[in-house]
């Protein structure tokens, strides 16, 4: 079956107003991080404490859904699956979408953001913070190539690349995992970080990829095949069990080894992230939506594909929350068998609350990518004209 | 060597005090390190956390959550034992021999003389706050706000934005000098902090170090710390 794809074409009042809306989000973002930039950042919920908060969860999250939602154009690009082939080109423009904005989210968070080419100029390699960047530009390098050649039709160049851009994306994914994984503190050091943030992102990815085909397809009023999504849904219920599988072992470990144990009782039960680990990640994020997709009645059904799809992607978020700010909350014990009792510094157990000022930095990013998105619609031939199984 | 003069030479500075530029450059033959007796150290007195505060113009904003402590002094007691002393004890930046925060700086801002003093140089750094999270000993600040006020005009003052720590007073000790808190602990005559050459056997420190069992701050995480204590 021949795929064709075609650009959208943009002419109503709602294309419209959609690109004025996600401009407008843009520009409250980029005041906001204005604000962040001339001020200080003492006007975002950081602290000496918590120095990393909301940019960095975001920018682990889109980070795992950029690899996410390319694994979907491997689908059709290694393994040969031809009907995933009117999404390649979407899951394609995704990936490169996400990885600038966590590139973005990064950035505007730094204190001094004017200083974007110092890291270019000195590169520490053996920082994380210096692999990733470089890790990055590759990876939305590669991408670029593997979208032209898609555009193309060159189908062995597009295999080899697919190839190359999967790989590439365990050695992205992996890097970012690391960021935290190989920092010496209880809630931090793992060596399953790495693995466990590719299983998340998977679940993650596959679940946006469905709520984008979904909507995109809906709101074009294209033909999209039921099938298809019945097929990727199964597809995330695997993803979401094997990422569980890590989260359990990571936690069985830390609640095993005495020396380990008051954090993970800390992580578990310890105040307002146990909350979100429980109810949102575990619950809402994992139990919920793999029991849905799993049930042979709901696990077909679009609605309740599209709502797990909804939980999933709400439950890595969650995900990503407890990656970030339980391992900056709870400190290095520093006089084990000791407590301190009075200081000049929050020393202990500290509290992170996200700030308007982040709030509003996050919605201007995702306004500028979702504004190129769109308007990468409208001027490259992105969209399938329609999406079916061929018998 | 790289950084040492652009570490603390605000260009602007350099040009009118250029003793603050390290003229005689770091030495591998010298490696600093401070013992710190608590025993000694008496528990109501700050004159080390002032004199380093006047002297490096450390930010205070009246805010823990931002406020900076290249040396802070926190009370501790044994756990669950209401009644146990409590104990008084300093601490400051490690300078440590594995630092965590110049292995995870990602335009090598945060870095390691050859006498083994640890920098941030402030013109380099993006303020990512790497380093903060990765020092185990909560002894790296971030600049989250613009410090007003400049008392030591000898001395520059950071721009919000960049991250700080101690630094041994490198510019006094590079003129042969002792680091603020050592010298303000002197005058009182308590000599609480010796500050010294490790590497030099005949060094007070040196000898301080053979005589008594000295340790520093969870030695167990690999960082080689080189602020040791007498009595923890």
């Amino acid at each position: 079956m021949e795929t064709n794809f075609e650009t959208i074409e943009g002419r109503s009042t709602q294309f419209y107003l959609l690109m004025s809306f996600l401009a407008i989000s843009a520009a409250v973002g980029l005041v906001s991080s204005y604000l962040m930039y001339s001020k200080g950042l003492y006007i975002t919920g950081m602290t000496n404490r918590v120095p990393w908060g909301l940019q960095i969860i975001l920018a682990v999250f889109y980070i795992g859904l950029s690899a996410g939602s390319l694994v979907i154009s491997s689908l059709y690009a290694i393994f040969g699956k031809i009907e995933y082939k009117p999404f390649a080109r979407i899951s394609v423009s995704l990936a490169i979408l996400f990885l600038m904005a966590a590139l973005l989210s990064i950035i505007l968070d730094w204190g001094r953001p004017d200083r974007i080419f110092v890291p270019f100029s000195h590169f520490n390699p053996v920082s994380m913070f210096s692999i990733n960047p470089f890790l990055y530009t590759v990876y939305i390098f590669i991408c670029f190539v593997y979208l032209w050649a898609m555009f193309r039709e060159k189908e062995k160049l597009v295999r080899i690349i697919a190839l190359i851009a999967v790989i590439w994306a365990i050695g992205v994914h992996s890097g970012t995992g690391a960021i935290f994984g190989f920092v010496p503190r209880e809630l931090f050091q793992s060596p399953l970080l790495p693995p466990s943030f590719i299983a998340a992102a998977l679940s993650s990815g596959t679940a946006l990829m469905i709520l984008v085909i979904f909507v995109l397809f809906r709101l074009t009023r294209r033909a999209l095949d039921n099938r298809l999504m019945v097929r990727l849904g199964k597809l995330l219920a695997v993803f979401i069990v094997v990422a569980m599988y890590f989260v359990l072992v990571e936690n069985a470990y830390r609640l095993y080894l005495p020396e380990s144990r008051k954090a993970a009782y800390y992580f578990l039960f310890g105040g307002f992230h146990s909350s979100v680990f429980w109810y949102g990640m575990i619950v809402i994020g994992s139990i919920i939506p793999a029991g849905i997709l799993f049930n042979p009645r709901t696990g077909s059904s679009i609605p309740w594909i599209v709502l797990s799809s909804v939980l999933t992607v709400f439950g890595v978020l969650c995900e990503r929350y407890l990656i970030v700010i339980p391992g900056q909350t709870h400190p290095v014990d520093l006089f084990p068998n000791m407590e301190i009792v009075g200081s000049a510094l929050e020393e202990g157990i500290v509290n992170y609350s996200i700030s308007f000022y982040e709030v509003l930095q996050a919605i201007g990013i995702l306004g500028i990518i979702g504004f190129l998105f769109v308007l990468g619609l409208r001027l490259f031939r992105l969209l399938p004209t329609e999406a079916k199984i061929s018998e | 060597m790289v950084g040492t003069t652009s570490a603390f030479g605000l260009p602007l500075l350099a040009a009118t005090n250029s003793s603050i530029a390290n003229p005689t450059g770091s030495s591998a033959r010298r490696k600093w390190g401070m013992v710190i007796d608590l025993n000694r150290c008496l528990s109501g007195c700050t004159v080390c956390l002032e004199a380093c505060r006047k002297e490096n113009n450390v930010a205070f904003h009246g805010d823990k959550r931002w406020d900076i402590h290249w040396i802070r002094k926190v009370r501790i007691r044994r756990k669950h034992s209401a009644g146990s002393t409590e104990k008084s004890v300093i601490l400051l930046c490690n300078h440590c021999e594995n630092p965590p925060c110049v292995q995870v700086c990602p335009v090598k801002a945060s870095y390691k003389r050859d006498d083994g003093i640890v920098i941030v140089d402030h013109h380099r750094c993006i303020g990512c706050r790497y380093c903060v999270i990765a020092c185990p000993y909560n002894a790296r600040y971030f600049n989250f706000k613009e410090n007003r006020e400049w008392h030591n005009k000898n001395y520059p003052k950071r721009m919000h934005g960049v991250a700080e720590s101690c630094t041994f007073c490198a510019h006094f000790v590079d003129k042969g000098k002792k680091p603020a808190c050592v010298d303000a602990c002197e005058r009182i005559n308590i000599k609480a902090l010796v500050f010294g050459n490790l590497n030099d056997p005949a060094s007070d420190i040196s000898h301080l170090m053979a005589g008594n069992p000295a340790r520093g701050i969870r030695e167990d995480l690999g960082t080689k710390p080189k602020v040791y204590y007498i009595g923890l």
